[in-house]
């Protein structure tokens, strides 16, 4: 039977001028990937008191006037290492603004491209002759892919550009 | 200048069969043939356009 790895999904939403900071803070506690969202936010101390007029006009003008330009980080971790990196998080970003949430996650699915378009690969070959164009004895790059090919002179950059024509089958 | 036909070797995966095989790549001025030695699948590609360089010493 395989052991249970819990991920996580930490989420950390910081002014945007905390930006490198945090993620700096990531960088040394060990994540490994992530992403990150641009948003306008606004805390529930600036938020109290206020209420606005119902017209989409009056609550895009609230947004754009008193929200705060804010980024929020994104990145999927293992349970077991997500108190280190909340703590380191937590450690470099000490008297400044932030919001942390840890989620758990059900579960992830992640679906790569088909076979077909992973076998469209681009092909590179290579050819020493004079060159065409500067008539220098150089390697002539050749790039194939399904639909287009291109041949360079990788010392004066000449290049010619070819595109398909059509394909032909035959039995064995 | 004329450039002289080249007969060039690629050993990739096959478009057509899906086998790992040799290709054939024969490429001159004008034209490329790539043929699969398996199955005998061929592209043809014909020229297109010419991107050259300022010569400074012209």
């Amino acid at each position: 039977m395989g052991v249970l790895f819990l991920k996580v999904h930490l989420r950390i939403f910081v002014e945007v001028e905390n930006l490198g900071k945090a993620m700096n803070a990531l960088v040394e506690a060990g994540i490994t990937g992530f992403y990150i969202l641009e948003y306008k936010g606004m805390s529930p101390q600036d938020w109290e008191g206020f209420s606005i007029k119902e017209d989409p006009k009056s609550a895009v003008r609230l947004i754009r006037d008193h929200a705060n330009d804010a980024m929020l980080i994104c990145c999927v971790v293992d349970e077991e290492k997500t108190d280190k990196i909340v703590e380191k998080v937590m450690e470099l970003m000490e008297g400044e603004k932030y919001t942390i949430l840890e989620v758990p996650i059900k579960r992830i699915i992640v679906n790569y491209k088909d076979k077909e378009s992973k076998r469209a690969e681009t092909w590179l070959l290579e050819k020493e002759v004079p060159c065409f164009y500067c008539g220098e004895n150089a390697v002539q790059r050749v790039k194939i892919d399904m639909n287009k090919a291109k041949i360079w002179c990788t010392n004066c950059g000449a290049a010619r550009y070819y595109l398909v024509k059509g394909v032909e089958k035959e039995g064995k | 200048m004329v450039i002289k036909k080249w007969k060039l070797e690629k050993g990739a995966k096959c478009y057509n069969c899906g086998d790992a095989t040799i290709h054939d790549v024969k490429v001159d001025q004008y034209n490329i043939k790539i043929r699969c030695r398996d199955c005998g699948f061929t592209r043809y590609y014909t020229f297109h356009m010419v991107d050259l360089p300022v010569k400074s010493d012209l």
